[in-house]
């Protein structure tokens, strides 16, 4: 009589039973890829320094996005010209288009966008190029040769991540500016000196200071994301070999992708 | 060879780059942090009603200086302003601080109207005399139905 | 006796539901070649990384020179680390640097060398292995034999006083296989170093190897000199040495074919120094093709296995039997003469008859033809000489019909 009370107890806990499971694994999951993040940043200034490891990444990240970076930073800056311009005029106000572009830009769009375009450029190739690492035993290799791989392969990305984000970003910022002056002043008319005059008088170093910061947290995010997805390869449940790898590659971009948005969310909550 | 060129490319990048934060911090964000330009005085005022921060504050018609930060005093219930005023311009304390409007419908700004009393104005020092925002709606039914009281 | 530079005790390891290691217990003595032998998949890569402290056991002990691996300090564990390299099966090579810069990894990341003695080193190194003129190429760029050399290259350079190899010679030509095997020996010689390998190199490890710890069942089952292995009476440990047990050396049948190659050659000459007779039988599925045709790719494979286990059974522990061909068995006997051997065929066909030797349900119509050619051992003459002789039909004496 009892038993069976307690077995119906237990199944109708079941649900909240699997909810604890799963929150418990996310709780887990986060510890360990915090400790990774800090694992590998602190290793970034052990020595001897390794800076021309930094400096293939920065490449890789940073000079090597920056065609994408342009290409989309000008189509962002003129769409937003564009849209800005025809909802403005309707308040005869169109003369806070630089304003508009420039704060739109600068608060939100070049950090975040310039974060999703190297996702889908770096991001996906560091899953990638890591996971493979891992499961034709490179990186077991490197720790047999005491070679500390949290130290050779994560701490020298996330270097370059920090210091590619942020420039990435002022560089899609100034773009984007620009590509707003392509429509709004060439295209449909405004004054050039009213354009850049308001995106000078509205732009506070504050708006400036905090695109920097998000460029920041979302250099962190991507790419603590992404090395710890191909790093761990081998512990997917899923699939093993080649298919691991494809499965890190896409939860790599897909969990990266919506937390620099989440974060980005977070962070402009406390920044306003 | 190949690795020089690769930190050709970088260093090209980092220049870019570097010329683009400068670019955004120097010519938009003109750079108040370093305080060396500027220096912060507060001001009470009933209503702020339209005013943002990075407004104009203007002596005579003259840019000299921004709206830094408007926060509600949570005793008073009143809007305190920080505005960050060109260093050399010295203020008096009895300087009047008001919420002006460029234009029917434009930004508001804050106008600055000299007193004569013969202390200056510490930095961080509060501006006692205001006016606050007009209220155009309220002005406006004024004058259309007259005043009923 | 002395302190193991290595002792592992009654390590547990699972991966998940996957029990791999039961309680295994090994030793490993400084200076000396040890070979860890086992069926594919047995957990050997897995023991020789618990070794390295690449894996650490549920449960058990690693000690080092009687020290606990898992109570070593940091600057500890780097000074046992710095003494092992270890090779991996996949060669585990960087694909993303050159061969060149692969071998200098760990010179350049963990000693203060210069780049000049680096690269003096890693020279050395590539001309005692035989890697000239790929200094520049990319491991991908590179064959499976050149890549094996390669990983040995990169885990020697350093020096090491422990090497750790992993299949060191699968995937390579005779030729290399024993260049390699000569290498450890070499080595071994020279620097004494410490040296673990896996292998399944049957019996070519055993002349390399000081000690032979075979792995089954999650256990080691036989500790001991290579002599003692060869001789043990464990049906299990002698079937595995035999590769006689169904496994993927039976399919290509190559290895064992080495194997009974030369110990019919030792016989040869014994015959001629100590003049003891021996014989050889050479046991022939007259129809194999046809069998496997009808009943599928893999009914010759079984057949052969049976007949193979059916003959262990029956032999004696000084006789060799090893897959000679696709579809020959061949049976060396020492110390036996004609009557002998008609007596030994006779038995066997006796087993054979009261069993299901097709390993299936019979097919009707199909019946399995085996032949039996006998040659006694005569002095002078070649190995290929005797064999062919052997299979001449006038040697044939004796044949089965089973149906």
């Amino acid at each position: 009589m009892k038993k069976t009370e307690q077995n119906a107890l237990a199944t109708a806990l079941l649900p909240a039973s699997a909810i604890g499971r799963w929150a418990i694994f996310i709780i887990r999951e986060l510890g360990r890829i915090a400790i990774f993040f800090v694992k590998g940043f602190l290793l970034i200034f052990s020595l001897p320094l390794q800076m021309s490891k930094i400096i293939e990444q920065i490449y890789f990240i940073g000079t090597k996005s920056i065609l994408v970076i342009c290409l989309t930073g000008a189509f962002t800056g003129m769409v937003l010209g564009l849209q800005g311009y025809y909802t403005l005029v309707k308040f005869g106000s169109e003369g806070l288009l630089g304003a508009a572009v420039a704060l739109s830009l600068i608060r939100e769009l070049g950090p975040v966008l310039s974060a999703i375009m190297v996702i889908g450029r770096a991001g996906s190739a560091m899953a990638a190029e890591i996971g493979i690492m891992r499961i034709s035993e490179q990186i077991d290799a490197l720790e047999t040769m005491d070679i500390n791989p949290l130290r050779f392969l994560i701490s020298p990305r996330i270097a370059a991540a920090l210091i590619s984000f942020p420039l990435l970003t002022a560089i899609f910022d100034v773009i984007g500016i620009f590509g707003g002056y392509m429509t709004g002043s060439v295209l449909l008319g405004i004054d050039p000196a009213i354009y850049f005059y308001r995106a000078q008088t509205s732009v506070l170093m504050k708006d400036i200071a905090g695109g920097f910061y998000k460029s920041l947290a979302f250099a962190v995010v991507v790419v603590t994301i992404c090395c710890f997805q191909g790093y761990y390869t081998h512990m997917r449940a899923e699939g093993f070999g080649a298919k691991g790898v494809s499965f890190s590659t896409t939860s790599a971009v897909v969990i990266s992708s919506v937390l620099v948005l989440i974060v980005d969310y977070v962070m402009t909550s406390f920044l306003i | 060879m190949k690795k020089t060129s690769i930190e050709a490319a970088v260093g090209i990048f980092m220049i870019i780059g570097i010329i683009c934060v400068g670019y955004l911090s120097i010519r938009l964000g003109k750079m108040e942090w370093t305080g060396d330009k500027y220096y912060p005085v507060y001001a009470r005022f009933q209503s702020v009603s339209g005013l943002i921060a990075g407004a104009h504050v203007e002596l005579a018609g003259v840019h000299v200086g921004k709206v830094y930060s408007i926060k509600l005093d949570p005793k008073r219930l009143v809007a305190v302003v920080e505005l960050k005023i060109q260093k050399g311009l010295k203020l008096s304390d009895d300087v009047i601080a008001a919420v002006k409007t460029s234009g029917l419908i434009g930004d508001k700004y804050i106008e600055l109207v000299p007193g004569n009393s013969e202390t200056l104005l510490k930095p961080g020092g509060l501006i006692t005399e205001t006016e606050s925002a007009v209220d155009l709606e309220s002005l406006i039914s004024k004058y259309v139905f007259g005043g009923t009281k | 006796m002395e302190l193991p530079l290595i002792q592992l005790s009654d390590i547990y390891k699972a991966f998940g539901d996957n029990k791999v290691l039961t309680g295994a217990d090994l030793s490993i003595l400084e200076g000396q070649v040890t070979t860890i032998i086992g069926k594919s998949g047995v957990g050997k890569s897995v023991l020789l990384k618990h070794i390295i402290g690449l894996m650490e056991p549920d449960s058990g002990k690693i000690l080092f020179r009687g020290r606990l691996l898992s109570e070593m300090r940091k600057s500890e564990k780097t000074a046992f680390k710095k003494k092992f390299s270890y090779v991996f099966q996949g060669t585990a090579l960087f694909d993303s640097i050159t061969v060149f810069e692969n071998i200098a990894l760990p010179l350049k990341e963990k000693t203060p060398l210069k780049k000049a003695e680096i690269n003096n080193l890693v020279r050395k190194k590539m001309d005692q292995l035989d890697l000239q003129g790929v200094d520049e190429k990319y491991p991908s760029q590179l064959s499976g034999g050149m890549k094996k050399r390669v990983a040995l290259a990169r885990a020697l350079v350093t020096d090491p006083e422990i090497v750790l190899f992993d299949e060191p010679t699968t995937g390579l030509d005779p030729v290399r296989k024993n260049a390699v095997h000569k290498m450890i020996s070499d080595y071994q010689k020279q620097f004494g170093f410490t040296g673990v390998v896996v292998s399944h190199e049957i019996p070519d490890i055993f002349y390399i190897s000081q000690r032979v710890a075979m792995l089954e069942g999650g256990r080691i089952v036989f500790e001991g000199s290579p002599e003692k292995i060869q001789q043990t009476w464990d049906p299990m440990v002698q079937n595995f040495i035999h590769g006689l047990e169904r496994g993927h050396k039976q399919i290509s049948g190559i290895e064992s074919h080495f194997q009974g190659e030369r110990r019919i050659k030792e016989e040869m000459a014994r015959l001629q120094r100590y003049h003891t007779p021996f014989s050889i039988i050479i046991f022939k599925v007259e129809n194999l093709e046809e069998i496997n045709e009808k009943l599928g790719p893999t009914a010759g494979l079984t057949i052969i296995t049976n007949l193979a286990n059916e003959l262990q059974t029956i032999t004696r522990f000084t006789d060799t039997c090893y897959r000679f061909g696709l579809d020959k068995i061949l049976l060396l006997l020492p110390n036996i003469d004609r009557e002998q051997t008609q007596g030994l065929c006779e038995k066997l066909a006796g087993r054979i008859l009261g069993k299901d030797i097709f390993g299936l349900t019979p097919h009707s119509g199909l019946c399995l033809f085996i032949s039996a050619s006998f040659k006694e051992g005569q002095k002078g003459g070649s190995y290929e000489q005797m064999l062919l002789q052997t299979q001449s039909m006038q040697n044939m004496f004796y044949e089965f019909k089973v149906c």
